[in-house]
């Protein structure tokens, strides 16, 4: 008896020592739920968390930041910057077809094409001809260099699409094929959406078998699932909820910084705020690091338009220092009235701008300004408060990550659309430069100058960046958010 | 008869007109539109109008207005935005969720409002009555959403006998007790609370006509004359349960949020903030005729259970 006794027990550890007995599925808690599975018609960092295990893009962004290869194995950029060759892996799309040169061809004229109504078309816009000698190469040719190409190409609107689903106007809002480790299994708006494992993915089958992303906006029954095991990972955690988290053994706190720059954007078009002197004493004014702390759950300060650990953010910029002092003397300097009221605008979908835009209303009230809080719906912030008439005197955003400085900072070399209003003529010429610029040392340089401008005359109030706050189940390893285009990735994660 | 029917299909047709007409403009009033939201803080001027013009919103708004119109004439409810498919067809996936869970929730405030009711008004000013009005008090005052919450807390977090949140598709009954119970309940403890008040107010009425106290002086005991009360008060009823199982349908917006359900509720909230017109104006239509039906079907309900109608 004790040998099949003993046989089994031997069974049972091996088995649980291999994984074996634990399915490997995932749940994860998503505060926000895709728009549309079709990568190329959105804008929305929701639903490129989704698409990103659906489809593939020509290279892409590792963990450490940097442009690696994906569909493409290789590329060569002209010395004159006019043509890209690309160099393409073996791959198959989920409906069986393979992954070649018309494909390419056929993703990046469906983007640029206006009938699409994509809001990434101007990023394919210096594209002339695509070229495909063969079916493993591509060319791009370009109008003009553009060296944030391969940036475009490594986002989620950089998805390859198969060829003959894009020439019969396939729905790929809801029934996504892609090359993608994932292939959608359902989609349930406002509730789930499960993927299956792509057997024929291009780099091998990956370890989970399925992906259950649930949307739950509520960031308390986020953290209650994961507490009693009904989600595997959480991309909510709120800041009062740390010491909850940190202190069961079953859960595993990450905290990174995010790809977010946080801004309290002051209308540089209305009275007094016109004045430089006036934007950077409303940044003396402000602690910045209480508005982290507080609103955010934590982060760094900045002092100019660029994230914390971005590539292009200049040493040599330090951020404003909170002096309310010197802001009050900079205020009278600047000859603004005691009666001075501001209007605030805030974004009503996002609580955590709410409070941060409380804070500096309390903060600006102690150097002697007054202001008036209006929140407002996030249809109505994005067409009376960022675009159409501007009507606000500050509001409070973040703008997510990019993984080249064109797409923070070109809006600002355009003095009359972008919401700030930020209008000075040398950092339109160097922004011109900037983008028609391949050496990257130079192009270092010219956005250099651009964000010490930025910083010298604050058309923004700088908070910083936040850090990227998720939780998971202490048995769940590999999981991965991508920096600065804040994705989920799904390709190494193991459940132990 | 005829007449009657006759009048509420043209008062159908008309409020129908006017809600639709109104939500049109309506949804197109509020600032910024499903380009503005899609072409999000990237996007230029000139990139918002051409996603404008490839969602067919380009055009001047009263020719919108008309091939809306000749659309629904065709029993076309348009094509969503957001979703990109058929308007209908969300409407046939989401309706059935929130149907359920409205018609769960009714079935227990009925059961439980009248229950209630009937025992507070034979037992009255007795401890059973006091501890009814007493509840009937918190239950009408209990926000929702509130609710929803405490009743997750204890029943899904600490007890675990329900889920945390969200639904299945599995089509028995089963799963939905499962998946509907405490939403059904956040939704069905103050509209019990009502229809206790309500049914309790109508039989304590009708204790007092001429024929209960001829009955009673004749010895007729209490249980027949529960039976003869609570089938006279009760069709008083009918007009207030049309007017919450319409309210249900508005309800269910509050509590799909916070349990997570993909109803209608859910769906409404969506496309308004997507500005999502098509659909906006789909649920409406729904939403229109389902309580205009439900109303009918009440008013048709108390003419025949309640014959003294039928002869004024």
């Amino acid at each position: 008896m004790k040998r099949p006794v003993g046989l089994l027990l031997s069974l049972l550890v091996s088995a649980a020592l291999c994984g074996v007995g634990l399915a490997q599925e995932l749940t994860l808690a998503a505060a926000a739920q895709p728009e549309t599975l079709d990568p190329q018609v959105t804008a929305a960092t929701s639903s490129f968390q989704s698409t990103k295990s659906l489809y593939d893009t020509l290279v892409e962004v590792a963990p450490d930041g940097e442009i690696v290869a994906a569909l493409a194995e290789s590329w060569e950029v002209a010395e004159d910057g006019s043509t890209v060759t690309f160099h393409l892996t073996d791959a198959t799309f989920h409906d069986g077809t393979s992954f070649d040169s018309a494909d390419v061809k056929a993703s990046i004229e469906r983007i640029a094409d206006p009938a699409t109504g994509s809001p990434k078309a101007s990023e394919f816009a210096t594209i002339s001809e695509i070229e495909t000698p063969d079916e493993n190469t591509v060319v791009l040719h370009l109008s003009e260099p553009t060296p944030a190409l391969l940036a475009t190409l490594a986002s989620g609107w950089g998805a390859m699409l198969p060829s003959e689903k894009v020439a019969s106007g396939h729905d790929f809002g809801n029934m996504p094929v892609g090359t993608g480790p994932f292939v959608l299994d359902e989609w349930v708006r406002d509730s789930f959406l499960r993927l299956d494992r792509f057997e024929d993915y291009y780099k091998g089958p990956v370890g989970l078998e399925t992906v259950t992303i649930r949307f739950v906006p509520d960031s308390a029954v986020q953290l209650q699932g994961l507490i009693t095991g009904e989600f595997d990972v959480i991309d909510t955690v709120a800041s009062a909820d740390y010491g909850t988290v940190e202190s069961n053994p079953d859960l595993e706190l990450v905290r990174e910084p995010s790809g977010l720059v946080l801004v309290g954007t002051i209308n540089n078009r209305r009275e007094y705020l016109d004045d430089p002197q006036v934007r950077q004493a409303l940044n003396y004014a402000v602690d910045k690091q209480v508005v982290l702390d507080v609103a955010y759950g934590g982060g760094e300060p900045v002092g100019t338009f660029m994230e914390v650990g971005s590539p292009w953010l200049p040493d040599s910029i330090g951020h404003f220092a909170y002096d309310p002092e010197r802001a009050e003397e900079m205020l009278a300097e600047a000859g603004v009235p005691e009666e001075f009221t501001l209007d605030i605008v805030l974004p009503q979908p996002y609580p955590t701008h709410i409070t941060a835009g409380q804070i500096v209303q309390d903060m600006l009230g102690d150097v002697g300004i007054e202001s008036e809080i209006r929140i407002v719906e996030w249809g109505v912030w994005l067409a009376e408060v960022y675009g159409g008439q501007h009507d606000f005197d500050i509001t409070v955003i973040g703008h997510t990550g990019k993984l080249d400085p064109t797409g923070r900072l070109d809006g600002y070399g355009d003095p009359d659309n972008n919401y700030a209003g930020y209008d000075n003529e040398e950092v339109v010429e160097l922004l011109d430069r900037a983008a028609s610029t391949s050496d990257v040392e130079e192009r270092r340089e010219l956005y250099a100058q651009v964000l010490t401008l930025m910083h010298e005359e604050a058309p923004f109030i700088y908070f910083g960046t936040p850090f990227r706050t998720y939780a998971a189940r202490a048995n769940v390893s590999g999981f991965w958010i991508t920096p600065l285009l804040d994705t989920f990735d799904f390709r190494d994660v193991r459940i132990d | 008869m005829l007449g009657y029917l006759t009048q509420q299909t043209i008062s159908f047709v008309i409020t129908l007109f006017l809600v639709l007409t109104l939500v049109f403009f309506g949804v197109r009033a509020l600032p910024g539109d499903p380009a503005t939201i899609r072409g999000g803080l990237d996007a230029s001027q000139e990139e918002i109008q051409l996603i404008r013009k490839s969602l067919g919103l380009a055009g001047p708004l009263v020719q919108q207005f008309g091939d809306y119109w000749a659309s629904l004439a065709r029993g076309d409810l348009g094509r969503s935005i957001r979703e990109q498919r058929g308007v209908s067809r969300i409407l046939s996936e989401r309706l059935p969720v929130t149907l359920r869970l409205a018609s769960m929730a009714f079935a227990l405030s009925l059961v439980v409002g009248v229950g209630l009711g009937v025992v507070a008004a034979f037992r009255q000013n007795g401890a059973g009555d006091r501890l009814i009005l007493g509840y009937t008090t918190v239950g009408l005052a209990l926000p929702e959403f509130w609710l929803g919450f405490l009743l997750i807390l204890l029943f899904a977090v600490e007890l675990r006998w329900f889920p945390l949140i969200g639904y299945s598709a599995d089509p028995t009954f089963g799963s939905f007790l499962y998946y509907l119970f405490l939403p059904a309940l956040t939704l069905a403890i103050p509209r019990a609370a009502q229809l206790a008040r309500l049914s309790r107010a109508l039989l304590l009425e009708e204790r007092r006509s001429d024929y209960v106290r001829t009955a009673r002086s004749k010895g007729v005991r209490s249980l027949a004359l529960v039976r003869h009360v609570a089938a006279n008060a009760l069709p008083g009823l009918l007009p207030l349960l049309a007017l919450e199982l319409g309210g249900l349908l508005t309800g269910t917006i509050v509590v799909e949020q916070v349990f997570g359900l993909p109803g209608l509720g859910l769906t409404i909230l969506g496309a308004i903030s997507a500005r999502d017109y098509p659909v906006v104006q789909g649920i409406t239509v729904l939403a229109v005729v389902i309580y205009m039906a439900i109303n009918w079907l009440a008013d048709l309900g108390q003419l025949i259970a309640d014959p003294r109608l039928r002869y004024q």
